[in-house]
């Protein structure tokens, strides 16, 4: 408790300034928070805040909101933003609803940093564990980066499903499981990917019991835990079923997800694919493409089994790669995460390149989706390239973190190669 | 797009990251072989034996890609891409098409009123004449069925319609010489002979008869050439049509097959006034139409359905504007560009009636001949009015041009031109009727020669009702050819065969070879399939290796 307190006075100042910067922002610039929640990149049809107003305005006239195509999003938003006044006319508790959210998100990140997880795991301690940064600053460069911060007054969901993934994450690491497979049923409800996080997750969790209550056998650990995670998976159905009268929810929230019905164009690789797509292969690619974004989760939690947390961080870049209908908002999740493994940072090799590469797309993105759109002289091409190039920032950063965290294992197993030039064969 | 990431966990990470401390030169091409290490150092400094424990953990991670290609790429690779085919009756698609499960020849009956005559006599002089008809060779696809009325032969005012397959109605009457004519409204064929040329009972042929037998013929000789003109354009093969027409016969018939209109329940009819300058304004041509035109609409209704509109264009500039118009400027004349004139509104193909008031003319070859019409095929009909001394027009001068359209429409409608109206129309109902059988039967027999032809095509389950329904409705019409309920019948069967014929999932289908599947495969199988089977390989070569050295070892 005191050391929570503790925490809280340390921390308070920073996020009062980070509330306070999100606030000048919404008040100052009052035509921001609409521009942005237009643009795309920011924006998916799974995440909009613009169509969760379609949605919640059918819902308070007892039309199913679903009705009409437009609203993808999780029933149980729905209550929740009914309780808050109108967001035309008392915008202040919306934009207040999100800046607790982004802080509740900080707050998990600053205990994950704090508890040094990222460098010292129960299976593997890096030699380099004493270069990290503390909670303070890891949680100040998530809550002053810029995706961060137009991600928060653009308003999308997307923001629910990073707290309540910093949260399951947070939770595991303080060795209370089941609160975490609550947190994470939470975000694979709300945007059904975590659930990819589950083994992970899971394995982090048995890493990180209490010593008074272990449970020694990892089946049977995970196998409590993927039970929590379905039974509250399954009372959130329930409670949306009671909701909305129907199961109609999972068709247009989870099914559009898996069907891809919806073609807006967003900074992912998948709805140019799609639009290009032979109408008769377009079952199989989309199988494919899901089998793409999950054949990595078997793979990294074998390979990488000592540290969970570095396979949580990987997944969650990829993710903002590969998944359907992908934010700068996941992108701002995994940059996140990042900054807790600053122990592997002298290892990755491309640093330079891959920051020149997603500024570039940061500043190019919006000036073609604009030269297509608006000025119609650039076509879909020029967007769809730009995300491309975004996308390959992504992945660079993510398999420069994937060679650092093994050479950093490799080093701790044969100390007498650190520093010298290696060669993968 | 996965490549480098894929390629990194699968293969490259997973067998270890290797150092080569002096020059790139001393390559460690295989770090499984470690008892080469008897060599000097300086040239080639080898790994250390990988651990079991990576090994295992390499082949698990290689195992746990394999796993879910196997147990669920596989799956869905074969649920999403297996071709789904309906069942479709190809044998009777293909019957249907080559005319062997109903070849429209119509039974057409014939009724004889002879109130002079005898029973028995007439009885003889029918039986005569049908022989006769039927001894014709170059008469086939019509059964000419002749018959005595059921009421008494004296009831004059027996409605010739009341049956529908009554084609026509032979009126026998005593008179000098043997003449006949057709009546002018009705379906009858009036015939006077003289008293001595009846035959007699037992008489093989007669003179009269023959003449009879000569008559009806003539009577349906237009029927009969558009019904083997049709025949001769649809799918059936030759052998099984009947044989008669001519080629200059042909020909013509060709120019006013091509001219008329494909076939549809209704039609929009759009009647227009293009004038010049600003006058006339308005037209009386709700009362033109009321009175010239709706007779013959209401007769045709059976067949057709009309719906009419009307519009007033003001300065309206021809295509053409030279003074006389010559025969090439009358395709031109219509100015499609500015002229508000919409193709079919609503699904019905439009019908549309020009009216132009101007001082044109038409060009004709002679001084003598003058014209104020044309018909334009599949399209309509112009007729260029003198300009009105008034703003605006009476019925009684619009009489004219709504006479000429009414017989223009018919002709688009693709009615034939000899005999009384109704015998028009009734023979109109058969020959559409036939023409619908056809084309219901060829598009069949094309969708069966698709499907045999292209067997990666798939064919919904839509298609197959729709060809389900086709045949039923056709096996309908053909049970009774000629009546208007086979019309109808005739027409849905058209509808849902053109409908499975042109399927919006399998017309895309047609142009994809299979050669394209390659180009939708390698994508896929470039950046994924080669990490995943290359590390596959490895594994089983690093496995045999160690199987080998234990052997060696033991």
């Amino acid at each position: 408790m005191n050391h929570g307190k503790m925490h809280l006075q340390e921390t308070a100042g920073l996020y009062a300034t980070a509330a306070a910067l999100r606030l000048a922002l919404f008040t100052l610039f009052p035509a921001l928070p609409d521009l942005l929640t237009g643009r795309v990149e920011i924006s998916t049809p799974v995440t909009s805040f613009k169509r969760l107003q379609e949605g919640l305005f059918l819902y308070n006239h007892n039309v199913s909101p679903y009705d009409g195509g437009v609203y993808h999003q999780a029933p149980l938003l729905l209550p929740l933003f009914s309780l808050l006044p109108d967001p035309s006319a008392y915008p202040i508790f919306t934009y207040v609803l999100y800046i607790m959210v982004d802080l509740l998100s900080a707050h998990a990140l600053y205990k994950i940093a704090e508890s040094g997880e990222a460098a010292s795991s129960r299976l593997f301690t890096s030699a380099r564990k004493d270069r990290r940064w503390s909670g303070y600053v890891v949680a100040a460069i998530f809550l002053f980066n810029p995706f961060t911060i137009a991600t928060c007054l653009a308003r999308p969901t997307s923001v629910f499903t990073t707290c309540a993934i910093l949260h399951a994450v947070a939770k595991a690491i303080y060795g209370t499981p089941f609160t975490a497979m609550l947190s994470l049923s939470f975000a694979a409800y709300l945007s059904m990917y975590p659930i990819l996080l589950l083994p992970p997750l899971v394995l982090l969790a048995y890493d990180r019991q209490h010593a008074s209550n272990r449970i020694l056998s990892l089946l049977q650990f995970a196998g409590t835990n993927v039970a929590a995670a379905s039974v509250s998976l399954g009372a959130l159905f329930a409670v949306s079923y009671l909701l909305t009268g129907s199961w109609e929810f999972m068709s247009s929230t989870y099914g559009i997800q898996l069907t891809l019905n919806d073609l807006t164009p967003n900074v992912g690789l998948w709805w140019y694919f799609f639009i290009e797509m032979f109408d008769s292969f377009r079952s199989f690619f989309l199988g494919v493409f899901w089998l793409h974004l999950s054949s990595y989760v078997g793979g990294l939690s074998i390979r990488i089994r000592s540290q969970p947390l570095a396979v949580v961080t990987l997944l969650l870049g990829i993710f903002g790669i590969f998944k359907p209908y992908p934010s700068v908002s996941d992108a701002s999740l995994f940059f996140a995460m990042l900054p807790l493994f600053r122990h592997v940072f002298p290892l990755m090799r491309y640093s330079f390149l891959t920051a020149s590469v997603v500024l570039y797309s940061t500043f190019l993105g919006p000036a073609f989706y604009h030269l297509w759109i608006y000025y119609g002289s650039g076509n879909a091409n020029f967007f769809y390239a730009i995300t491309l190039v975004w996308s390959l920032g992504l992945s660079l950063l993510v398999s420069d973190m994937t060679f650092a965290v093994l050479r950093d294992e490799w080093e701790v197993e044969r100390p007498e190669m650190v520093g010298k030039e290696i060669r993968q064969i | 797009m996965s490549s480098p990431l894929a390629d990194r966990l699968d293969h490259g990470v997973a067998s270890g990251i290797d150092a080569s401390a002096s020059a790139p030169a001393a390559e460690a091409d295989d770090n499984q072989v470690s008892n080469r290490s008897s060599q000097p150092p300086a040239v080639r400094k080898l790994p250390p034996p990988e651990s079991s424990a990576d090994t295992r953990r390499r082949s698990l991670v290689v195992a746990s890609f394999w796993f879910i290609v196997l147990c669920l790429g596989l799956p869905i690779w074969w649920k999403t891409t297996t071709i789904y085919r309906a069942n479709l009756p190809l044998s009777q698609m293909t019957d249907w098409a080559d005319g062997k499960t109903c070849s429209p020849v119509f039974p057409l009956q014939v009724s004889v009123e002879a109130p002079a005559l005898q029973d028995g006599e007439a009885q003889n002089l029918m039986r005569i004449t049908q022989y006769a008809l039927e001894t014709m060779t170059d008469f086939p696809g019509y059964r000419l069925q002749l018959e005595m009325p059921q009421t008494t032969t004296a009831d004059q005012t027996t409605d010739p319609s009341r049956e529908s397959n009554t084609a026509l109605t032979i009126r026998l009457q005593p008179g000098d010489v043997a003449a006949s004519t057709l009546h002018p409204h009705l379906p009858v064929l009036e015939v006077t002979y003289p008293p001595s040329s009846i035959p007699s009972p037992e008489s093989s042929s007669n003179g009269f008869a023959t003449y009879l037998a000569t008559q009806l013929r003539s009577t349906f000789a237009e029927e009969q050439a558009i019904m083997s003109y049709l025949l001769a354009t649809s799918s059936i093969p030759s052998d099984q049509q009947p044989q008669g027409s001519s080629l200059d016969t042909t020909e013509s018939l060709s120019k006013r097959m091509t001219r008329s209109l494909k076939y549809s329940g209704t039609y929009h009819l759009t009647f227009s006034l293009f004038t010049s300058g600003p006058a006339p304004s308005s037209w009386d041509i709700e009362a033109a139409i009321d009175q010239y035109m709706k007779p013959v609409l209401d007769m045709l209704k059976p067949i057709h359905n009309f719906t009419i509109d009307t519009q007033v264009q003001l300065y309206a500039a021809p295509g053409v504007h030279s003074q006389v118009l010559s025969k090439e400027d009358l395709s031109s004349f219509i100015n499609a560009a500015e002229w508000p004139l919409s193709p079919g509104i609503g699904g019905a193909p439009t019908v549309n009636f020009v009216v132009f008031t101007g001082n044109q003319t038409i060009g004709m070859d002679s001084e003598t001949e003058t014209s104020q019409s044309w018909l334009i095929p599949q399209w309509g009909s112009v007729y260029l009015l003198s300009p009105p001394p008034a703003t605006h027009v009476p019925s009684d001068l619009l009489k004219q041009p709504i006479l000429t359209f009414t017989s223009h429409l018919l002709s688009l409608l693709g009615t034939p031109q000899s005999g009384s109206l109704p015998m028009r129309l009734s023979t109109l109902t058969r020959i559409r009727s036939a023409d619908l059988l056809l084309r219901a039967s060829s598009s069949l027999g094309s969708l069966a020669r698709l499907s045999l032809a292209l067997p990666s095509i798939s064919i919904p389950s839509s298609v197959a009702d729709g060809v389900a329904k086709s045949m039923h409705h056709l096996e309908l019409a053909c049970a009774n050819l000629g009546s208007t309920e086979s019309l109808e019948h005739a027409r849905i069967a058209e509808a849902e065969a053109e409908r499975a014929f042109f399927e919006k999932s399998m017309v895309g289908q047609l142009y994809f070879p299979d050669e394209h599947k390659v180009t939708v495969y390698l994508p896929l199988l470039g950046p994924v399939g080669v990490p995943l089977v290359m590390g596959l390989l490895s594994e089983l070569k690093a496995w045999r290796q160690r199987r080998q050295q234990k052997a060696k070892l033991s």
